[in-house]
């Protein structure tokens, strides 16, 4: 049973293998094409319009939009959640969309605290 | 006189035949007959008229022509076509190309330029491959503390992910390679995955650029998916399933753009910020950062991220066709097979040659194939309009943009979806 849903997956799995064995020569032949010269060490510098480059290329970032990625790591379970009740709701009898709206009502307080939260830039 | 190779001796010819005739035979016996074998014994071979396909018979096709067509029709319902060619790669490869080319004329035509004119005699239309050979001759240059091995597989990576997302999409009834029954959360699976390739190719990279531009692409690509996955939920309630083919078959009356048109509306948003197009490209911002996370990638690395971009570009347009606009649904404008052909052949002079198994393929297939092309080249259109016409925005702008606006409305189209559902408009016992 689990292999036969599995294996609904398996031409997915073989098209991303296609498209990377269909892709991959086009990297090798390019290697064996293109001319390869490693007389100039400026050459293999990272890209900064020109200029030398200073400091490290992985540098500290602001974090200052740092919650909004905390808050897609919440909001995107629930919203497959909102899938699992919205795919069966044919089936289920109307009373069971009053809990639904009670937790979009969860859902919006928690994000709109959220959002407060991720506008205060001070805090970030 | 003919001049011989001055230093050829019959012994050594000899030698060198027997040579090759050696190695032919080892690598017979070693690839050849295991092949045959597995041919014979593990594949399980179509039945064609009446018999099982063996390895000789599939070689007898040259001299019979009863067999061509039902040995084609057999090869295009096995899993590897389907892969290969129509309804996946080679399919979504050629729409992507020529998106890649309409995108470039039209453009030009919006900027009053001409675009792409020398290559090839027609208006340029060559122009793509003489890039495709540009990049494939051009040396890859890696910075040099660059993670190497991360850094070359990441466009690869990009392409077998923007391909498994054709995999998906049906183009017309009973034509798609993976026909999941939760196929929506599979296209939202392979959707999480492109931000994840997107800063693995920025941090390997070790350039100041790839990484500002690869934590823009992040940014947008999650805030945007909050968005994406919310403004389906609408068009799940009424229909009651997250099959693809049956969400498209749903729409044979009407399509759900009708009654979703906010959902709509956010998802070619959302699609847009997706796919890095202005207004949203802010992570391959050229006026700020050099090329975004696409810096550092140069020869075919940058071809191969375009390539994936532009069957991104086609998959999601398909999967708004599939949802929004009805996907294969459309009036019948696809002739019946003339059904003479069938029954007595064709008849040139005093020759009937009869072709048995005919219709390659059906009359439904053929149309809803030409309405789904037509409906997803309408929405790429759309999709590539922006570029000529919008600014880029701001960060903050498109953080809020995506967070409060749109998924407020996606809410918003929920609420009309449960509306519909219990005012008895939709869905069983309802209107339509």
């Amino acid at each position: 049973m689990v292999g036969e849903l599995a294996g609904n997956y398996s031409t997915v799995v073989l098209m991303f293998g296609f498209a990377v064995a269909a892709m991959a020569p086009a990297l090798v032949i390019s290697r064996m094409l293109s001319p390869r010269k490693r007389s100039n060490p400026v050459k293999f510098l990272p890209m900064e319009c020109g200029q030398v480059p200073t400091g490290e290329g992985r540098t500290h970032f602001m974090m200052q939009y740092y919650a909004y990625i905390l808050m897609f790591v919440i909001f995107d379970v629930v919203a497959i959640f909102l899938y699992a009740w919205g795919s069966t709701i044919l089936y289920l009898p109307k009373e069971a969309t009053l809990p639904i709206i009670g937790f979009l009502a969860i859902i919006f307080a928690a994000m709109a605290f959220a959002l407060y939260q991720s506008g205060r830039r001070d805090i970030w | 006189m003919s001049v011989i190779a001055p230093n050829f001796k019959l012994s050594e010819f000899i030698k060198s035949i027997l040579d090759v005739g050696f190695w032919t035979l080892l690598i017979f016996v070693l690839i050849g007959l295991p092949l045959v074998f597995i041919v014979l014994f593990v594949i399980e071979m179509p039945v064609i008229n009446g018999e099982i396909l063996t390895p000789f018979l599939a070689l007898t096709w040259l001299a019979d022509p009863s067999r061509i067509l039902p040995i084609v029709k057999a090869f295009m319902t096995t899993d590897l076509f389907r892969i290969a060619a129509f309804p996946g790669f080679g399919f979504a490869a050629l729409i992507a190309a020529s998106t890649i080319f309409v995108e470039r004329k039209m453009m030009a035509k919006l900027q009053l330029r001409v675009g792409p004119f020398y290559c090839g005699k027609l208006e340029g239309i060559l122009q793509l491959m003489g890039d495709g050979l540009k990049l494939i001759s051009k040396e890859i240059i890696i910075p040099a503390k660059a993670d190497k091995p991360i850094f070359w597989a990441a466009p690869v990576l990009f392409v077998g992910t923007a391909a498994a997302f054709v995999a998906l999409i049906p183009v017309a009834p009973g034509w798609v390679v993976a026909d999941v029954d939760v196929g929506l959360l599979a296209v939202f699976a392979v959707i999480g995955f492109f931000p994840i390739i997107t800063i693995l190719s920025a941090w390997a990279a070790n350039s100041k650029f790839p990484f500002i531009g690869g934590i823009r692409a992040l940014f947008q690509m999650v805030s945007f998916e909050i968005p994406l996955i919310l403004s389906f939920l609408g068009v799940v309630i009424v229909t009651g399933t997250l099959n693809l083919s049956e969400i498209a078959a749903s729409q044979s009356s009407f399509p759900w753009i009708v009654f979703f048109p906010i959902g709509a509306i956010i998802f070619f948003i959302t699609m847009l910020a997706e796919l890095e197009r202005i207004p949203f490209d802010l992570p391959e911002a050229e006026s700020e950062i050099v090329a975004g996370w696409l810096t550092e990638l140069s020869g075919m690395l940058y071809g191969l991220v375009q390539f994936g971009t532009y069957l991104k570009l086609y998959a999601f347009a398909g999967l708004f066709v599939v949802i929004f606009l009805g996907g294969w649904n459309g009036p019948m404008i696809v002739p019946p097979f003339p059904a003479e052909i069938i029954t007595e052949g064709i008849q040139m002079g005093p020759v009937t040659a009869q072709f048995p198994g005919l219709p390659v393929f059906t009359q439904e297939m053929l149309n809803g194939t030409i309405w789904f092309v037509i409906k997803t080249v309408g929405v790429i259109f759309f999709i590539i309009l922006p570029r000529g016409v919008f600014p880029r925005i701001r960060v903050d702008m498109l953080l809020d943009l995506g967070w409060t606006k749109l998924i407020g409305l996606a809410f918003v189209n929920i609420f009309i979806a449960l509306g519909l559902l219990y005012a008895g408009i939709l869905g069983p016992g309802g209107l339509f």
